[in-house]
Parts: C-alpha cells; structure tokens; sequence
C-alpha cells in the first residue's frame, strides 16, 4: 500500500494542496501559541538594580485563598494587583543578625519638579538616601554627605538638566504634596542611577504618602557570608508574609509586573492556545474528510479490485504520514515570527515587561507537528470508514447520490455538542474579566461542533431556505439551487469555516465593543463635573482637591484615585477596578452619579470598613446589601468591608467605591488620578477654568467633561488590543480554511463545468451560477456563524455589562463584506482557471 | 494455494462433473422498504457451467447491473443465496468477499476501471499486490500482450485511448486466471472496430483459457459473441437464447420492451 500512497502523491500533488495548506497554517497557529506559553513559563529577568545585593525581601506578590479540609484543600493564589510592602522596622530585625552587614530599606515614588528646569528634567523618581548603597554597596569614597529633613542630593544629570547646583534650590511635588528643597549635594549619575532625587531618610517616608513602608529591603552581607547562608538568616528574621530572593529571582522583586505578565502569556499560550488547537485539529479533520470525499470512486475501485478496508485505511494513513510533517514542519518558521511580532507588541504596550525574550524550544514545535500529523490521521481513518466498508456496487453507481438523512450518531453527537454549548454560554454568564474571552471561545468552539457535525441541517437550511429567492435569478440562479440541494455534503462543507470566521471575529469583536460602548455610555451618564483636573505627570498631591472646592464658583470638587483589588468569589481569587474618592461622600453625588441601585454612598467611612459595590460584582461574588466583601487592595492588605451602597455604572467608574482615606495608602503611588470639578449653578465656565488653573500646581491640564479617562485605561487598551489580534489569528486561520475548502470544491467540479459548457451555456452563464453559489454560501455561513455569535455574546455581555451585546456597525459591516468577498472570490478565481480550459478536453472521458 | 485445492477436489471426484463456475437460487434484491420498495432482482435461479462465455441482457430497468453485482459479490441479496464453484459466497464476511475478487473472480466496468496514478502494468498487477503476493511482471507482460498492449506498460491511463483503456482492464481481469470473468457493459463506450476486439479478446479467454465469463450487455452484436443468452425483465429471467446471432437477439429484445410491465416468462 507505501507504493499506491506514494504514487497517488507524487501524480496528484495539486489534490493534496488542500490539505498541505491546512496543516501548515495549523502548525503556524499552534506553535506561536505553544511558544508564548512556554516563555510565560520560563520567563524570568535579570535584576538590573538589585544586581549587587544577595538578598531581596519584598512582601509576598500574591494573594492565597484556600478552601476545603484535608485532602481536599485547594489553594488559589493572583499576583496582587499593586505592589505590596514591607514594613520599615523589618529592616532592623534583619541587620540585627549576625551575617547582614546591613539593610536597607527601598523606598520609592515617583516626582516631578517644577519651575524653569521641569521640563528638561523628565519625571524622577524620589528615594531614601540609604538606597544609594543598593546601586553600589561599596563605601563612598568622597560622596556627598546625607541630606537633613528638607534638603536633597540631585544625581548629576538631574542637575544639570535643571540648572541647578548645589546650594541652590528647587521645587518638588511628591504624594504629599509640593515644597522647596535647598540641594544639598550631587551624586554620581554613572554610579548611582541617573533621573534620581536622594531625600533624608527620616523624610522619605512621609513624603511617599506610605509612611513605615518600603517596596523591599535589600540585604548586604558580612565579608565571609555565602548567599545561601545569608537568605537563611533573613527568612528566620522575617517571618511569613514575606519572600527572601536570591539569584534570578531577584528580577522578579525588582519588576513585580513580572508576575501578572507571565501569568498574561500562560493564559494567552493556555487557553487561546487551547482554542487555537481545537480549532486547527476542526479545520484538518474538515479538510482532510473533504478530500478524501473527493475521492470516493477511486476508493470504491480499490474496494472492487480487491482492497480490504484495512488496506484503505492504510494507503490513506500513508498518505497523512507523507503530507502532514512536511506540512507541519513549514509551518514551524511562521509560528516563531508570529510568537516572536506578538511579544514584541505586548512589550510595546507595557503588558510584558522589557527584557523578557521568546522562549521557544522544541516542545511547541513538536506539539504543532504531531498535533497536525493525529488529527490527518484520524480524519483520514474517520473519512475513509464509509467508503472502505461500503459495498463497492454501491459506490460505482452511475448517479453519486449522497445519503438523504445523516447518520444517527453523527446527530446525536451533533446534538450533544449543541447542547453542550448553550450550557456553557449560560455559565459562561457568571465569568468575568481575563476569563471572558476563553470562555466564550470555549462556547463559540463548542456551538461551531455541533453545527458541523449537524452539517447536513444545515445544508438543507442554507440550500432550501435561502435558496428561495434564487429561482428568481434566471438559469444561473436556477442551476445554483439546483446544485445546493443536492450537493449537501458540498455546501455544508464550504459554509462550515465561514460560519467559523463569522462566529470567532463576531464574537470577539463585539464582545469588545459591548465592554467599550457600554463603559463610554455609562461615563457619559455618570460623570457630572464640568471641569477636570487631570495631570501629565504621575498624578495630583491630594490637597489640590480641597483647593480647587475654595475656588470661587466651584460647587463641589472631588478627588479620584484609581486602583485595583482583588475579591473573593467563591474559592477563587478576580481581580477588578477600584474608585477612590475624596470629600464627604455625602455630597459626591454632585461630581458623580453613579446610578445608585441600593443603599447610599453617604454612609461611607474612610476607615475602610465600609464600600459600595457595583451590581454586577455583587451578583458574581454572591453579596448584598448589608453582607461582607473580602478585598485584597492593592498592596494585599485584606480587608472585609461591609457594602452599604449598590450602583450600577461599575463598567465606566468602578467595581468598588471606597472613600480616598481607606485606599490611598495602599495604591502604588499615592496621587490622585483627576479631581472633578462641579461648578455653582450660574457660575462662568471659562472664569473658573482659569481659576483653577491658577492653582499652579505642576504638571496639571484643565480640560471639560470629555477629558475623563475611563476606567484603568492601560488595562482596557491592551485587553482591546488583545482581542483584536486574537479576533485576527482564530479569524485568519478559519479565512485561510474557508478558502482552502472552496478552491477545493471548486476544482473537483472540472467535469460539471465542463459538461455545462458542452451542453451550450455560455462562460458568463456558468460564471453567474458559480457566483450565486458562493453567496448562497456566504449567507449561510454568515447566518449560522452569526447566530452562534449571538448565543455567545447574550450572556458573556450580561455577565460583563448587564446589558444586551452591543454590535459595532463597523464590525458587522466589515465581517459581512468580508465573508462575502471570501467566498466569491474562493470560488470564482478557481473557477476561471478550470473555464480557460477547452470544454471538451475537460469533459472528455480522461480524469 | 486455491489452485491446488481445486486440483486435488478435481483428482479426489473423478467421476462427479465439476460444479458450476456461478450459481444463483432464488436470489432476490430489493431497496428501500414497504411501499417505497424497489424489486430489482425477484428470484433468480441461473446455472452458469465452467468454461461458458454467457451475455445477460435486458431493457434498462430490467435489474441487469444489480443482477451482476450480486452475482459477483459486490453486493449481497436480500434473500437467496450464490455459489462460486459450489462455495455459498452469500454469508461472507465483507474480508473474505474481497480476498475473493482478488483472485478468483475479476470485473470489467464500463468505464472508469483503472487508477488513474498508477501505470498501465502497475494497474494490471493491482490484485496481486493487494493480495500480499510479489508482483509477477513477467506473468503481467504476457497477459498485456495478449491484449495487444505490450508496448504501453510503462503508460498512464490518461495517454490512453477508451478502447485501450477497456483492454488494460480485461488483462488486469485476466492476470489471476480467475474462475469467472463478470464485466458490465464492458463495450458500451466503444465503436464498433475496438468492441469487436475486446470481445473477441473475451471469447479467446474462455475458448483457450478456460475461463468463465458473464458479461452484462445491451448489443446484440456483443451478446452474438456468447455461448448463450440469457434474458431479464422485471427483476426476473424471460427466456434464453443459445447459439444467438444478432437478429435473433435483437428480434427478442424488442418483444421484450414491448411487454406490459408486471408479465414474465418462464425460465428456458
């Protein structure tokens, strides 16, 4: 049988295309997912600052929440959504010991100075003076001397950005708020790190609006001390809570970002990747079954002459043994462009941090080949089962009639798959956030099965149904319908990757679309100041708030500090927006209405025991009005608070509200985002835009309502960017396979093409037939996918919105105009190749 | 191996006569169930001895082609039962009909008989490497050469004309020494030079081979090449013609297209 795989191979190359074209851009598909996923779990850093300090202890970056007893204890952990600290004292237990020459204490925040200098300066970064020794442990040979309370010491390039010398003064705006400092030094830029402002050790903390509290605590050692050694010490002196890193991991204390990017690229390589191969094994096994259709006479003369169907099996086992490495092999070099584009663009979106480089070894590769070699092979064995076992009179009938009614498993099994997704989607309802989009993939993939498996409906659907309004269209129309209702396999094979194309891309797309159009919306409802104070720089000392409330012709003047949390649901850790507010929560209704459901904000107290939640947050963490709420803010500190308030426009302000007290401390840096400014009834505008811009206070914009920037913007522009790559990669993919089936089916009509020709219609005529087909199929698959889409979206947008999905015109416009041009030209690029040729020596008896 | 059997039950039964290359008992085919039924074939009983060149004909409708794939084992009868040289092939296993048309029974179709990706000999020695034996070439040269196509061997079906095409199939029928030969229409695309060739190519295989052949036809010229014809109707036999020539063929025929559907003849 090696020898009739192979001749049938090497004759008929072009029939094997169709599937060569398959396997790779699966492999493609499958190996770029495989290598993200490898990096995300190989990646680690370098430490960059911390390169010559042994030991870092930073707080523990994540949070555990475990449940159940015994052996049935399972321990969930999330990367915090901010950077945890340590508490100050810590460094002096740990110096206490006898190998720690010393420890220094980390702090930093982030700094801008003002007046003449401020804008060559670019934005600094504020630290304690002891800090300097982590840059460079080695005693100072003739450094400047420490600076007292309300002094600083500039690192050289600094200074000579800003013209000024020691001696000399400047102003500095840190979290708590905007001073003069008298320069008391410079240090070395080249040794100590450039973009730097050394404050007294006493005053740094106060001044990073986390006073006792440093981002870690850097250990030196005692000449003689081995690393090891030293990382035992410290862990005796720190106690739980907190991680002691050597070596590599040192990187990971120094980028926290680190963490939550690779968790980012696991579940990009994981559970896209997952989709990704479910859908490349569909598209093979679609291909290669659609092939081997193609060639059921041959097989049927196999059968005649005397081929068991084991040795059918196995010629078309050969044959996939012959085409899916070399397939799968080609495809390997795309995928490692594809992996290696897609890091480098989440890099560029400050997803991944810099300095994190493609890991791709061989597992993804080989996972890519094999998983294309298996599912050829499979399709091969199940495609072939039908023709081998069936009795070969059959098969050689002059009339390839094709079975009326599908088997029976094949519908219960379709069924099954039907049934199974719309359960999904239902739970898929009650998934929220990075989840999201892999579940409704999961749906999506689940529902594409079943309508494939369910072929033959929905042949008889798109052929019977839409096929109506084609006896209209003249012979070609007529001829069209003719050939859809009796083609079944044919059409339900050419709409099933269109239907996949609509359904991944309407999916994605619009699920995308709901979140940005529903957050815009509830935005432009909730916001209600007339002014916004908003900052180019990190961010507005929180006294600017009270401020701007004393300005004449402001009625009411609140401060919003943005951060995260982490929430308990259940046994599980999810992670969602937090809205800080100052002023009397009383009175915030006047800058912001947040659609209030339940309870009041009024009741708000900045001790951090009390919170107002958004509906849908209290739907999927099972709490209500007067219940308890588990938060992890966003240095881990837990808190339960109790809800007393429940409003709906969480998508556009925010999950949780809590007064600006209660959160400030524990976000990253302590400024607030923006302040909202209401003005008094009757007040002028301009006038009190002007005023408040007098405020002076550096790096500060003052622009009207629309300069409100949704919620955690990073975040949603690199959520958005995501989907739409992934909309592109799962959308590509099915495209390509779209294509690749249509040009099949096309090719294989070279004889009724031909006949038609013979039998007197004209080029234009057949042309006109082929091409109301193509519609025919770009409706079908438009309706079937977009129908899937649809059953996905409801409750995924529920779940995410509590709305109805929202669908972009532009969206459903490009995906319509796309799957139509697709299939029309699928089809009728193919079609004039076969019509250049002469009609009769096509027709001819010769196949 | 099966030649040897053959020779042995030969030299064990002397005297008995050798049984019959095919025979049919009560063999009935139908599609389809209850009203929607379909009787191609109802209840045929034929005996077709060894060594005879026999032509089935009929009106289209008449269950010529479903006659000779239940014949030949490509299909299975609803009821009755067919015996190869005296073995009940009705209640074979799928695999071991197969290994049956490997070699002891070969067919020729109207068209379409040969693989298109293999050459001219690799298609004729197709039965034997399906079969797991060594292709014998030589065995397969001598067998084109009898069909006159020697010097295609190294071809491909598609450089060939129809009528070569037919006789490539015959000699890949032929290179078993099977114990029957069925072939469907096997002339039906042919002009009259080429099927005379091909027909005579047929008559020399059971004249000087021995072998037995039942060919399906609706030619009066080609059934005149048998021993006998044979004439269905209905699904059921109406009569038979030895010795036939073409007049005589034709003169029936039309008496059978000019019967009311539903009448049959009995069996000669």
């Amino acid at each position: 049988m090696n020898g009739l795989a192979r001749a049938t191979v090497r004759f008929r190359p072009a029939s094997f295309a169709g599937t060569f074209v398959a396997l790779f851009f699966a492999a493609t598909v499958v190996t770029a997912c495989g290598a993200l996923l490898q990096t995300g779990i190989t990646a680690h850093l370098p430490p960059v600052r911390y390169a010559h300090v042994p030991v870092v202890a930073v707080a523990d970056q994540d949070a555990h929440v475990t449940t159940g007893h015994g052996d049935d204890r399972d321990t969930d952990s999330e990367p915090l959504t901010g950077t945890p600290r340590l508490s100050t004292a810590l460094a002096g237990r740990i110096a206490a010991r006898p190998g720690v020459a010393a420890a220094v204490p980390d702090v930093a925040f982030p700094v801008t100075a003002s007046a003449a200098g401020a804008v060559e300066a670019g934005p600094l970064t504020g630290r304690d003076w002891s800090a300097r020794l982590v840059a460079d442990p080695r005693p100072g040979a003739a450094g400047p001397a420490a600076p007292h309370p309300g002094e600083v010491v500039l690192d050289s390039a600094t200074a000579r950005a800003a013209h000024v010398a020691p001696g000399g003064t400047l102003t500095l705006t840190t979290p708590d708020g905007t001073a003069r400092y008298r320069v008391a030094g410079l240090a070395d830029a080249g040794r100590y790190g450039s973009a730097t402002v050394w404050f007294a050790d006493a005053q740094a903390g106060a001044l990073s609006g986390h006073p006792g509290r440093a981002d870690a605590i850097a250990v030196l050692a005692r000449p003689g001390t081995a690393v090891e050694a030293l990382a035992a010490q410290v862990r005796a002196a720190a106690g739980k809570g907190v991680t002691v890193d050597t070596g590599d991991a040192r990187g990971a204390a120094e980028q926290p970002q680190l963490g939550s990017a690779k968790e980012m690229l696991i579940a990009l390589g994981g559970s896209f990747g997952g989709v990704a191969t479910a859908t490349a094994v569909f598209v093979v096994m679609g291909t290669v079954s659609l092939a081997i259709g193609q060639r059921s006479r041959e097989i049927a003369l196999l059968r005649a002459v005397g081929a068991t169907p084991r040795q059918i099996r196995r010629t078309v086992a050969t044959e996939a043994l012959l085409v899916a490495p070399v397939a799968g092999a080609a495809g390997i070099g795309p995928g490692v462009l594809l992996a290696r584009w897609w890091l480098r663009q989440l890099v560029d979106r400050g997803g991944v941090p810099h300095g994190v480089e493609l890991d791709a070894g061989w597992i993804p590769m080989a996972v890519a080949v094999g998983a294309g070699l298996v599912s050829a092979l499979l399709a091969g064995y199940l495609a072939a089962r039908r023709p081998a076992r069936a009795r070969p009179g059959q098969a050689l009938g002059e009339a390839a009639v094709e079975r009326r009614r599908p088997g029976v498993v094949r519908t219960v099994l379709g069924v099954a798959a039907v049934v199974g997704g719309v359960v999904l989607a239902v739970v898929a309802a009650h998934v929220t956030g990075d989840d999201a989009a892999s579940t409704a993939l999961g749906v999506v993939f689940s529902l594409m099965v079943g309508a494939a498996l369910l072929g033959p409906v929905v042949a008889w659907f798109t052929s019977t149904v839409l096929g109506l309004p084609l006896r209209a269209g003249g012979v070609p129309g007529m001829l069209a319908a003719a050939n859809a209702r009796a083609g079944a396999r044919r059409l339900a094979a050419a709409v099933t990757p269109i239907a996949l194309v609509t359904a991944f891309c309407g999916t994605l797309l619009c699920m995308q679309g709901s979140i940005t159009h529903t957050a815009a919306r509830q935005v432009r409802a909730g916001v209600l100041a007339d002014q916004v104070i908003g900052s180019a720089g990190p961010g507005l000392p929180a006294a600017v708030a009270d401020r701007a409330a004393r300005v004449p012709g402001v009625d009411a003047a609140v401060g919003v500090v943005r951060g995260g949390a982490l929430v308990r649901e259940g046994g599980a850790l999810d992670s969602l927006t937090v809205l800080g507010v100052s002023g009397n929560p009383a009175r915030l209704g006047r800058a912001v209405d947040l659609d209030v459901r339940a309870g009041s904000p009024g009741a708000l107290t900045g001790d951090g025991s009390t919170v107002a939640v958004d509906t849908l947050l209290a739907e999927s963490a099972h709490v209500k009005l007067g219940g308890r709420l588990t938060l992890w803010l966003d240095d881990g500190t837990r808190i339960r608070p109790r809800v007393v308030a429940v409003y709906g426009r969480g998508l556009g302000l925010g999950q949780v509200l809590m007064p600006r007290a209660a959160v400030a401390a524990h976000t990253p840096a302590a400024y607030d985002t923006q302040v909202l400014v209401r003005d008094a009834a009757g007040a002028d505008p301009v006038a009190v835009r002007h005023r408040l811009a007098a405020l002076g206070v550096p790096g500060m914009t003052v622009t009207d309502r629309s300069g409100y920037r949704a919620q955690n913007d990073k975040d949603l522009e690199l959520n958005a960017w995501a989907n739409q790559v992934m909309a592109v990669v799962l959308g590509g993919f099915a495209a390509v396979a779209a294509a690749n089936t249509l040009v099949m089916t096309v090719l294989d009509r070279r004889r009724e093409v031909a006949l038609l020709r013979l039998a007197g219609a004209t080029r234009r005529q057949v042309l006109g037939m082929l091409r109301w087909e193509a519609l025919l199929v770009a409706l079908g698959g438009l309706l079937v996918g977009g129908a899937i889409a649809w059953v996905t979206l409801v409750p995924v947008a529920r779940g995410m919105t509590g709305a109805a999905p929202y669908v972009p015109p532009g969206t459903a416009l490009g995906i319509f105009f796309g799957a139509v041009a697709l299939a029309l030209g699928s089809t009728l690029v193919p079609a004039r190749f076969l019509l250049g040729t002469r009609a009769a020596a096509a027709a001819g008896p010769r196949e | 191996m099966e030649k040897t059997t053959k020779a042995k039950t030969a030299a064990a039964n002397p005297v008995e006569s050798p049984a019959p290359a095919v025979e049919l008992r009560d063999v009935r085919r139908r599609y389809g169930r209850g009203d929607a039924a379909v009787h191609a074939l109802r209840g045929i009983d034929l005996t077709l001895p060894r060594g005879s060149f026999t032509a089935v004909m009929g009106p289209s409708g008449s269950g010529k082609s479903t006659f000779l794939q239940c014949a030949a084992g490509l299909d299975r009868p609803t009821a009755g039962s067919v015996l190869l040289a005296g073995e009940d092939i009705t209640g074979l296993s799928e695999n071991k009909l197969t290994k049956l048309r490997r070699t002891r029974i070969g067919f020729v179709f109207q068209s379409f008989n040969l693989l298109p990706s293999l050459t001219v000999q690799q298609n004729v020695l197709l039965p034997q490497r399906l079969a797991g034996h060594r292709p014998d070439r030589r065995r397969a040269a001598a067998v084109l050469a009898q069909v006159g196509l020697e010097r295609h061997a190294r071809r491909r079906p598609g450089e060939l004309s129809g009528g070569q095409q037919q006789r490539v199939a015959i000699a890949r029928a032929l290179v078993t020494e099977p114990e029957v030969v069925f072939a469907d229409e096997p002339t039906g695309a042919l002009d009259t030079g080429t099927a005379r060739e091909v027909l005579a190519l047929l008559r020399r295989a059971v004249d000087g081979a021995g072998a037995t052949v039942v060919m399906v036809t609706h030619d009066p010229v080609a059934a005149s090449y048998a021993h006998r014809v044979v004439f269905l109707a209905d699904g059921a036999l109406a009569g038979e013609l030895s010795a036939p020539d073409p007049a005589a063929v034709a003169e029936r025929m039309v008496a059978l297209a000019g019967r009311p559907a539903g009448t049959t003849g009995a069996v000669a």
